[in-house]
C-alpha cells in the first residue's frame, strides 16, 4: 500500500517534560492504523501535532512525501481531520453550520444553503445517524456531537481520519455504528488513525498497531501478528498486574459513607463506603459520573442524599462544610480548579487553609512560607523556592502542590480526581507512594481515574460507575482489566 | 428556524398590545401603528447592527454619542444657518462618520485587544465631547428639504424611515443567516478559539461587525433627526441603553453566539409598546421618567429569563 | 529597587510629576497651593467611589450603576428633607438606599451568574429612572448650614484616604484581600478552595452601593441641591481612574495606591483643561481618551513576562 503520512524524528517537550521523543510513524493509504499506549505515553501529543494544533519541538511530518502546511485549517484542507474525545465545535450553532464553518459553499455572495443541507444530510445518512439539523449542537448529546464532527470530516473529503478515544462516551449501539463507519472509510481508501485504550476494538478494526511508551515508539506490528497479552506487554514494558510495593495497613472504621446520592442528570442512588487506611478506586467511562460524585461529596455540587464523613453529615453544596469535616479534593482540572498558576507556590498551598497561617484574617507571610517549605520537603516538590510561580513547575510538581494544599488540612478523607493526568512517569510513581503512605497513616482515599493500570496497582478496592450508577465492585483478589472493563462498559443493547 | 429566547418576549409583546388596546382602542388604528413604527424605526436599524456586535461576543455602548455627533455633523453641514452644503454631501459625510467611528472601535477591540466595554465607554465620552464642541451650545432649526425628506418623505406611500428600516432588517437577516460572514460572527461569539482553528479571522470578523454597527447608527440618525424641529447636542442621549435593552430583551445573549433578527424586532416593538402604554395611561410628564426605570427593569427581567433558560440546558 | 521603579505605580507617579511640571510651565498660578486645595473637593465623590470599584474590578466585575445609585440617594435625601424629617434621618435613608442598590446588584450577579456588565447596565437605568420618577425631576435645596458644612470641607477626601489606607492593608495582607485577587485570577480554584465567593462578591457590590449613598449625601451637601441627574457619567470617571491606576479590567491585578495615583492624574488633567480653556466639554474628550489610552498601554505592558510576584 502506498505511504500516506510519515513522521520523522518527531519530538515535543512541555517545560521539563519530554512528551514525545524521536517518533517515526508511518501510515499507509486505506489502512486502519491503531495507536496504543498507556496514559501519558504521548498519544494525544502526537495527535495534536498531526492535525496541526501543536507544533513539534523537533522533527517533521510528511504527507505523501511532502511537508505539510501548519495550522488545523490548512491541514483540514489537505485532508487530515481529527475527531477528539470532546469534539471541538460551536455549541450555539446548528449541525449544518458546524459542518461547513470556515469553508462555506457559496452561490454568488450568499451561502449555498441548499447544498449545505443536502451534503450534511448525505454525510449523516452515510454515518447512519439521524439528528435534528436545526438545533444548536451544544444541546445534543456527546455521541451526536461526535457524529457532527465526523460529518464535517466526511464532507471535507478527508484522506486521514484521526479518531481519538471515540467510543469513550458511546453506547454499544453507537460504537457499532462507529465501527461500520470506520470500515466504510477504509473501503473508500481513507486511512484511519484509531487511538484507543480498548484493546478489543483495536483488534476488531486495525490492520496495524503502533505502540507508544513514555513518548517513544516501541513497535509497529500487523494486528494479526500479536495478541492482547503481547500488546499489553509492549505498552507496559512488563507483565501486569503489577504487585503493590508497599505494605498495606489495616483498615479502620468507615470515614466516608454515601447513602443514595443523586444528582439530576449525572448520578442516581449511589451508595458507597470508604474506611480509614483504605484506598478505594473509582472507575468508569467518560461521562459515567466520577467527577460529579467527587464534586458532590466535596460540596461543589448540590446533591440529594446523605454524605457522612466521620459520622457527621456534610451539608450539600457547601465546600466549607466538607472542609470542616476533614475532606480534601485534588480536582481533575489542575489549571482551572486546583491552582492559580501565576501565584507563588506558597500562596497556592495555603489557599484552602488561610486560617491556619493568619490571625483574625491577617496573614503572616513567614508562617505561610514555613509551612509551604515543610510541605515541599514532605512531598519532594521540585521548584525554585516556594516563592516561584506555580506555572513554572512541571505537571507532576504542580499536582504535588495541589496535593499539598489539601494535606494542609490534615484531611481524614482525600478525594483524588485523575491524580496523575499529565504527570510524567517518575512523578507518577512518587504520587502513588504518597497516597499509599497517607492511607497507611490513617486517611481514607477515594481516587477516580481513567487509567486502569493505575487503579489496579494503587487501590485496595475498585468501585465501578456506569451511567451514573454503581455497577459493581472488585476487591484486590479479583482485580483484572477485563473484569473491570466489563463493569464500566455499557451493557449489551444499552441505549 | 432557530427561535431560542423569542417566545417569552413575543408573549409579553402580545400581552402589552392587548393591554394597550384595552386602555384605548386607538392603539390598533393604522395612524397609531404607523406612528409607533416611525418612532421605532431608528432603534430597530441601530439594533440590527448592535445585535451582530453582541453576537460576536463584544459590546458597543457608544452608539448614543455617535448618533448625537452624526446629527450634529449632518445638521452643521447641511443647514442654511451653518455651512449650507448640499444634502447629499451631508448624507455622505454622516455615513462615512458612522462607518469610520465603528471601524475605529473595531480596530481597538480586535487588533489592539482593548476590551470593548472600555473602548466604547471611552468613545462614549469622546464622541459626546466632540458633539458638544461642534454644536457649541447652539441649536440648529433649519434643515434643507433634501435632508428632511429622509425623515418625513414617502416612498410609494410608505414613510421613508419605515421603508429604510424594512430594507435594513431584511438585509441584516440575509447577512446573519445567508452569508458566510454572518455565520462566522456567531461562530466567533460561540467559540473564538475553534473559529480561529477553523481558519476564520476573528479580528476581521469583529472589525466588520463594529463597522457595520457604526454605519447603521448613521443611517438611523438620518431617518430620525430630520423629523426633529430642533437639533441640539442632546440628540441620542440614552439611545445606547434603549438599543441594548431591546437587543437583550429580544433574546440576544450577552455572552455571544446567539440571537435572531426576529428576536430583535420583537424586542424593539416591545419597548415601543411600553412607551405607548405609558403615554396612554396619561401619566403626563412623569411617564417619561418611569420609562427609564422600566427599561432597566426589563434588562434585569431578561437577565433572569436567560439564566433560567441556561439552567434548563444540560450541565456540561 | 529596580523592580519598584518599574511598577505601574511608579510610572504613574512620574506621569503626575511631569503633568504638574507642564502645568506650572504653562500657567504658574494653577499650581499654587491655594488653587489646588480649592479644586480638590471636586474629585471627592469620584475618589470615594473608586475604592469599592477597584475591589470589584479586581474580582473581575464592574459596577456601572454607581452614578445612578448616588442620584437615588440624593433624591431620597431631598424627599425626606422636604417632608420635614430631621437631617440625620434623611442621611440614614440615603445611605440605606445606596446599600439596597448595591445589595440588589450583588444579588443579581451572584444568584443568576450573569455578567456584572449587563446587570449594572440595567440597574444603572433602573436606579436613575426611579430617581427621576420619584423626584419628578424637581431639585430640592435649602438645606441647613450645619449640613452643608460637611460638603465644603474635606470630608470626602478624608474618608477616601482612610478607606484607601484600610483597603490597601486588607489587599496586601488580609485573607479577604487574598481572596479578592484570587477570585479575579481563578474563580473556579477559589470555589474549590472553600472560599465563599458569592458572599464576598455580593458584599463588595453592597459596599459600592453604600459608598454611592455616602457620595450622594456629600454631593448634596457640597452643591446644596438634591436632584436626579446627580452623578451622570460619573461611572466613566471612576472606571477611568481605576484603570489608569493599573487595575486590569480582566481582574486579578490592581492596587488602591494605583487608583489614588490614577485619580490624581485624572483630576490634574481635567482641572487644568478646565482652568486653561474654561470649557467643560473638553473634559469629556480628555477623560474618554485617557481611558482608552490607559487600557491600551496597560495591555501592552502586561504582555511582559510576569516573572515577579506581584501583590496584585
Amino acid at each position: 500500500m502506498a505511504e500516506l503520512l510519515r513522521t520523522e524524528g518527531l519530538g515535543r517537550s512541555f517545560g521539563g517534560v519530554r512528551a514525545l521523543d524521536g517518533v517515526d510513524v508511518e501510515i499507509a493509504e486505506g489502512e486502519v492504523h491503531a495507536l496504543c499506549g498507556e496514559n501519558g505515553a504521548g498519544k494525544s501529543t502526537l495527535i495534536r501535532i498531526l492535525c496541526g494544533a501543536l507544533a513539534p519541538s523537533e522533527g517533521r511530518v510528511l504527507w505523501r512525501g511532502a511537508p505539510l502546511p501548519e495550522g488545523v485549517h490548512r491541514r483540514e484542507a489537505a485532508g487530515i481531520a481529527a475527531i477528539h474525545q470532546e469534539p471541538v465545535s460551536f455549541p450555539d450553532l446548528d449541525a449544518v453550520d458546524n459542518v461547513f464553518l470556515g469553508w462555506e459553499p457559496r452561490r454568488g455572495p450568499l451561502l449555498d444553503r441548499s447544498a449545505m443541507l443536502r451534503r450534511t444530510r448525505e454525510a449523516l445518512r452515510e454515518l447512519g445517524e439521524d439528528l435534528p439539523l436545526g438545533r444548536p449542537v451544544g444541546e445534543l448529546p456527546m455521541a451526536q456531537r461526535q457524529m457532527v464532527a465526523l460529518a464535517r470530516a466526511l464532507v471535507r473529503d478527508c484522506r486521514l481520519l484521526i479518531l481519538d478515544e471515540p467510543t469513550a462516551a458511546l453506547s454499544s449501539r453507537e460504537t457499532e455504528a462507529l465501527f461500520a463507519v470506520t470500515r466504510r472509510m477504509r473501503e473508500r481508501g481513507v486511512s484511519v488513525l484509531y487511538v484507543s485504550h480498548r484493546l478489543d476494538e483495536v483488534f476488531a478494526l486495525a490492520d496495524r498497531i503502533t505502540v507508544l511508551r513514555d513518548g517513544r515508539r516501541v513497535d509497529t506490528v500487523p494486528a494479526a501478528a500479536t495478541d492482547r497479552a503481547g500488546l499489553i506487554r509492549k505498552m507496559v514494558g512488563r507483565d501486569v498486574p503489577a504487585t503493590p510495593d508497599s505494605v498495606r495497613g489495616t483498615e479502620g472504621s468507615p470515614v466516608l459513607r454515601v447513602d443514595g446520592l443523586s444528582l439530576p442528570g449525572s448520578l442516581q442512588g449511589v451508595s458507597l463506603e470508604v474506611r480509614s487506611g483504605e484506598v478505594v478506586g473509582l472507575a468508569g467511562l467518560v461521562g459515567a459520573g466520577r467527577t460529579e460524585l467527587l464534586e458532590a461529596i466535596y460540596g461543589l455540587r448540590r446533591c440529594h442524599g446523605g454524605v457522612l464523613v466521620g459520622g457527621r453529615p456534610v451539608r450539600p453544596g457547601s465546600v466549607r462544610s466538607a472542609l470542616a469535616a476533614g475532606v480534601a479534593l485534588v480536582p481533575e482540572d489542575r489549571h482551572r480548579q486546583g491552582l492559580i498558576p501565576c501565584w507563588p507556590v506558597a500562596w497556592n498551598v495555603s489557599m484552602a487553609s488561610l486560617g491556619a497561617v493568619s490571625r483574625l484574617g491577617w496573614i503572616s507571610p513567614g508562617a505561610e512560607r514555613e509551612r509551604a517549605e515543610a510541605m515541599a520537603r514532605l512531598l519532594q516538590i521540585k521548584c525554585a523556592g516556594v516563592d516561584a510561580p506555580a506555572s513554572s513547575l512541571s505537571g507532576g510538581n504542580q499536582q504535588k502542590v495541589v496535593l499539598a494544599k489539601g494535606l494542609c488540612l490534615s484531611p481524614r478523607l482525600l478525594l483524588l480526581d485523575e491524580p496523575t493526568r499529565g504527570v510524567d512517569v517518575g512523578a507518577k510513581h512518587e504520587v502513588h507512594q504518597l497516597v499509599r503512605r497517607l492511607a497507611a497513616e490513617g486517611a481514607a482515599v477515594l481516587a477516580s481515574s481513567s487509567d486502569m493500570p493505575e487503579l489496579l496497582a494503587l487501590c485496595d478496592r475498585i468501585v465501578a460507575l456506569r451511567g451514573g450508577r454503581i455497577s459493581g465492585e472488585l476487591r484486590r483478589g479479583e482485580f483484572s482489566e477485563p473484569a473491570l472493563l466489563s463493569l464500566i462498559l455499557p451493557e449489551e443493547g444499552a441505549a | 428556524m432557530r427561535l431560542r429566547g423569542v417566545p417569552g418576549p413575543a408573549l409579553v409583546l402580545a400581552l402589552l398590545c392587548a393591554l394597550a388596546t384595552a386602555i384605548n382602542p386607538v392603539f390598533l388604528s393604522p395612524r397609531n401603528l404607523t406612528d409607533m413604527l416611525l418612532a421605532a424605526a431608528p432603534t430597530l436599524i441601530a439594533a440590527c447592527g448592535l445585535m451582530l456586535v453582541i453576537a460576536s461576543g463584544e459590546i458597543d455602548i457608544s452608539i448614543g454619542s455617535l448618533m448625537g455627533l452624526c446629527a450634529a455633523v449632518a445638521g452643521t453641514l447641511s443647514s442654511p444657518d451653518r455651512l449650507g452644503l448640499p444634502p447629499s454631501v451631508a448624507v455622505a459625510a454622516t455615513l462615512a462618520l458612522g462607518l469610520g467611528v465603528g471601524l475605529f472601535n473595531g480596530v481597538l477591540v480586535s487588533l489592539v485587544r482593548v476590551p470593548s466595554i472600555i473602548v466604547t465607554l471611552g468613545m462614549l465620552s469622546v464622541l459626546k465631547g466632540a458633539n458638544e464642541l461642534l454644536m457649541s451650545g447652539k441649536w440648529i432649526t433649519r434643515l434643507p428639504d433634501g435632508l428632511r425628506v429622509w425623515g418625513t418623505g414617502s416612498l410609494l406611500g410608505v414613510p421613508v424611515p419605515i421603508a429604510v428600516c424594512g430594507a435594513v432588517v431584511a438585509l441584516a437577516w440575509i447577512l446573519a443567516n445567508r452569508t458566510a460572514w454572518g455565520r462566522r460572527v456567531f461562530a466567533v461569539g460561540s467559540n473564538a478559539d475553534s473559529a480561529r482553528l477553523a481558519g476564520i479571522s476573528v479580528e476581521r470578523t469583529k472589525l466588520a461587525a463594529f463597522g457595520l454597527a457604526g454605519l447603521l447608527v448613521a443611517v438611523a440618525t438620518l431617518v430620525s433627526v430630520p423629523r426633529l424641529s430642533v437639533v441640539d447636542s442632546g440628540v441620542g442621549v440614552g439611545f445606547e441603553l434603549l438599543v441594548v435593552t431591546c437587543v437583550v430583551v429580544g433574546g440576544v445573549s450577552i455572552r455571544g453566539g446567539t440571537g435572531t433578527i426576529l428576536g430583535v424586532v420583537i424586542g424593539v416593538l416591545l419597548l415601543s409598546s411600553v412607551r405607548t402604554v405609558l403615554i396612554f395611561l396619561q401619566l403626563g410628564e412623569s411617564s417619561l421618567y418611569w420609562e427609564r426605570a422600566i427599561q432597566g427593569a426589563l434588562i434585569l427581567a431578561a437577565v433572569m429569563g436567560d439564566a433560567a433558560g441556561r439552567r434548563k440546558e444540560a450541565r456540561a | 529597587m529596580r523592580r519598584l521603579l518599574a511598577t505601574h505605580e511608579a510610572c504613574l507617579a512620574a506621569l503626575l510629576a511631569a503633568l504638574v511640571l507642564a502645568a506650572w510651565q504653562a500657567d504658574p498660578a494653577f499650581v499654587s497651593g491655594r488653587v489646588q486645595a480649592g479644586l480638590l473637593p471636586q474629585i471627592g465623590e469620584t475618589a470615594l467611589l473608586a475604592v469599592p470599584m477597584t475591589l470589584i474590578v479586581i474580582t473581575g466585575g464592574i459596577d456601572l450603576s454607581v452614578g445612578s445609585a448616588m442620584a437615588l440617594a440624593s433624591v431620597l435625601f431631598g424627599l425626606g428633607f422636604r417632608s420635614g424629617w430631621p437631617v440625620e434621618a434623611c442621611v440614614a435613608v440615603a445611605l440605606a438606599a445606596g446599600l439596597l442598590c448595591g445589595a440588589l446588584n450583588g444579588w443579581f450577579v451572584t444568584r443568576f451568574r450573569v455578567h456584572p456588565l449587563i446587570v449594572t447596565l440595567g440597574t444603572m437605568s433602573a436606579f436613575r429612572g426611579l430617581a427621576e420618577g420619584i423626584s419628578a425631576a424637581r431639585p430640592v435645596s435649602g438645606f441647613p448650614e450645619t449640613f452643608l458644612g460637611i460638603g465644603q470641607g474635606w470630608a470626602a477626601i478624608g474618608l477616601f484616604v482612610a478607606l484607601c489606607a484600610a483597603g490597601s492593608a486588607v489587599l496586601a495582607r488580609h485573607a479577604l484581600g487574598r481572596q479578592i485577587y484570587g477570585i479575579g485570577l481563578g474563580e473556579a480554584a477559589a470555589r474549590a478552595s472553600g472560599w465563599n465567593v458569592d458572599r464576598l462578591k455580593a458584599s463588595l457590590y453592597a459596599f459600592s452601593g453604600l459608598t454611592a449613598g455616602v457620595a450622594g449625601v456629600l454631593f448634596t451637601a457640597r452643591r446644596n441641591t438634591a436632584k436626579a441627574d446627580v452623578g451622570a457619567g460619573l461611572e466613566l470617571e471612576v472606571v477611568t481612574a481605576v484603570v489608569l491606576g493599573g487595575t486590569s479590567i480582566f481582574g486579578g491585578r490592581g492596587t488602591l495606591i494605583g487608583t489614588a495615583l490614577g485619580l490624581a492624574v485624572l483630576h490634574e488633567v481635567r482641572q487644568f483643561v478646565g482652568w486653561r480653556w474654561s470649557n467643560d466639554v473638553l473634559n469629556l474628550v480628555v477623560v474618554g481618551a485617557l481611558l482608552i489610552g490607559a487600557v491600551t498601554l496597560n495591555g501592552v505592558i502586561s504582555r511582559r513576562p510576569a516573572g515577579s510576584v506581584e501583590g496584585g
